[in-house]
């Protein structure tokens, strides 16, 4: 699933590009003809209320939802025909952080590096960057939501996407898993790739470049 | 393109994605000792109750040793492919493997080849147990374990199938074996005639019915590679 020079090329125009993008769920409207528009290397934070279909937007984004109405790409890859080559460069990071929990720490992120063929070699690494090396052999059961979520960080560190999407990535974490979190961000802001995150918490100092906020299921203001 | 780019556009090949889900289930399933804790205890007091309400004839119970070695080998294999499922869904993994860039029928496929493998040692301890208990003869002892191969190949791949589907009901526990045990009456009715001609000495006779078994399992093996990916995104 090597991406050609043509895939590449289109991956490095625009990151997100949503046009009239509706998401019905029976027939209550989570999101209403959303236009969006980020540029690869941006760092978006999305506000507003509960409900106001924040995660909805990242979710389709994700392509873990179709829009209902509407059309869309990432990466310069439909949204629709195109969900194998835009989950290959994205991560979806949400506070359900998708670990086994029979497995050990290192276990699930060995897993991940199997699957998706990455190298293993950088498990030890990413376990460390976010505090939870020591803990690299337990099983996930008996971890706390912080902890797990420092081991999906890792995940995350592990895969090193081209578009990050981060879904209140700070719900139930402690001081230091918040750390992880906001070096997750800084880092990819660093190496240019993309972020789109839904918050209620303060992005991590001078990386969002964008604000938006969303309510009703509609994208209402833009805050440089 | 970068080596970054490399890196995050690598991606494992169609086997060795399924390889890696056949030994993470089985990893679980050996963390968490369903097989030995849970499906073997019940496959046991299945049989002991069957021999129970069968009363003491041993006529009867060597006669119906196949049918209840089966029913048991079906009722574990519907509680072997929920249990794959479930810890998909404890910490929403299985969306997280939906989100991956692997081929969906690897998924499928892996996911088939534990259970069979769970259900293999599950077949070979209960027909151990009812060799003992039913004083079943094993006749021919390579068609009766072509027999279970095949016929466990063919239930974890309609289990494997079906439990995505079930994953997205709320009511997954009734709806399961609904969608499973009617589809797999052919595994059922092949597998007790095979199980008794290979138990009577008559291998030769029970090939026509390890045909049918071997049909299934190509027929359903096949329908699970093609589809998968489409129920999963459903």
């Amino acid at each position: 699933m090597h991406p050609s020079s043509e895939t590449s090329v289109r991956a490095a125009t625009v990151a997100i590009e949503l046009r009239g993008v509706t998401r019905l769920f029976g027939t209550i409207p989570a999101i209403v003809r959303a236009n969006l528009r980020v540029e690869r290397g941006e760092v978006v934070v999305l506000r507003g209320p509960n409900g106001a279909g924040k995660t909805t937007l990242l979710r389709i984004a994700a392509t873990a939802l179709s829009p209902t109405y509407g059309r869309g790409s990432i990466l310069g890859f439909d949204l629709e025909r195109e969900r194998e080559e835009i989950r290959l460069r994205s991560d979806l990071l949400s506070h359900r952080t998708r670990l086994y929990e029979d497995l050990g720490a290192a276990e699930n992120l060995a897993f991940w590096c199997r699957l998706l063929g990455l190298d293993a070699a950088g498990i030890d690494a990413a376990l460390e960057r976010v505090g939870m090396l020591e803990v690299a052999g337990e099983r996930v059961r008996g971890f706390s939501q912080g902890m797990r979520q420092r081991i999906a960080v890792a995940r995350t560190i592990i895969r090193r996407p081209d578009l990050l999407l981060l879904d209140e990535p700070y719900t139930g974490l402690d001081a230091e898993a918040r750390h992880a979190v906001d070096d997750l961000i800084r880092e990819a802001a660093r190496d240019g790739r993309t972020v789109l995150m839904a918050t209620h918490h303060p992005a991590p100092e001078a990386v969002a470049h964008r604000e938006l906020h969303v309510d009703g299921g509609r994208i209402v203001r833009e805050a440089p | 393109m970068t080596a970054r780019a490399e890196h995050v556009a690598s991606s494992a090949p169609f086997l060795r994605q399924a390889m890696a889900i056949a030994a993470k289930d089985l990893r679980i399933e050996v963390r968490g000792r369903h097989a030995l804790g849970t499906l073997l205890p019940f496959a046991a007091t299945l049989l002991v109750s069957f021999g129970f309400a069968f009363g003491p004839g041993r006529d009867v119970l060597e006669r119906t040793a196949p049918g209840l070695l089966w029913m048991a080998t079906l009722f574990a294999a519907v509680m072997a492919a929920r249990r794959s499922y479930q810890a998909e869904t404890e910490d929403d993994a299985l969306e997280g493997l939906l989100l991956a860039p692997v081929d969906k029928a690897a998924v499928f496929l892996g996911k088939a080849v534990a259970v069979t493998l769970e259900l293999l040692v599950l077949v070979i301890a209960v027909l151990l147990m009812v060799v003992v208990l039913f004083d079943l003869s094993p006749g021919n002892p390579f068609a009766l374990l072509g027999a279970f191969a095949l016929g466990t190949v063919g239930l974890a791949a309609v289990g494997g199938l079906f439990g995505v589907v079930a994953e997205a009901e709320r009511t997954r526990e009734a709806v399961f074996p609904m969608l499973v045990l009617p589809l797999v009456t052919p595994v059922l009715i092949a597998g007790v005639r095979a199980t008794d001609l290979a138990t009577t000495g008559q291998a030769g006779e029970a090939a026509q019915w390890l045909g049918l078994l071997l049909a299934f399992d190509i027929v359903f093996v096949s329908v699970g590679i093609l589809v998968f990916g489409h129920l999963m995104e459903d």
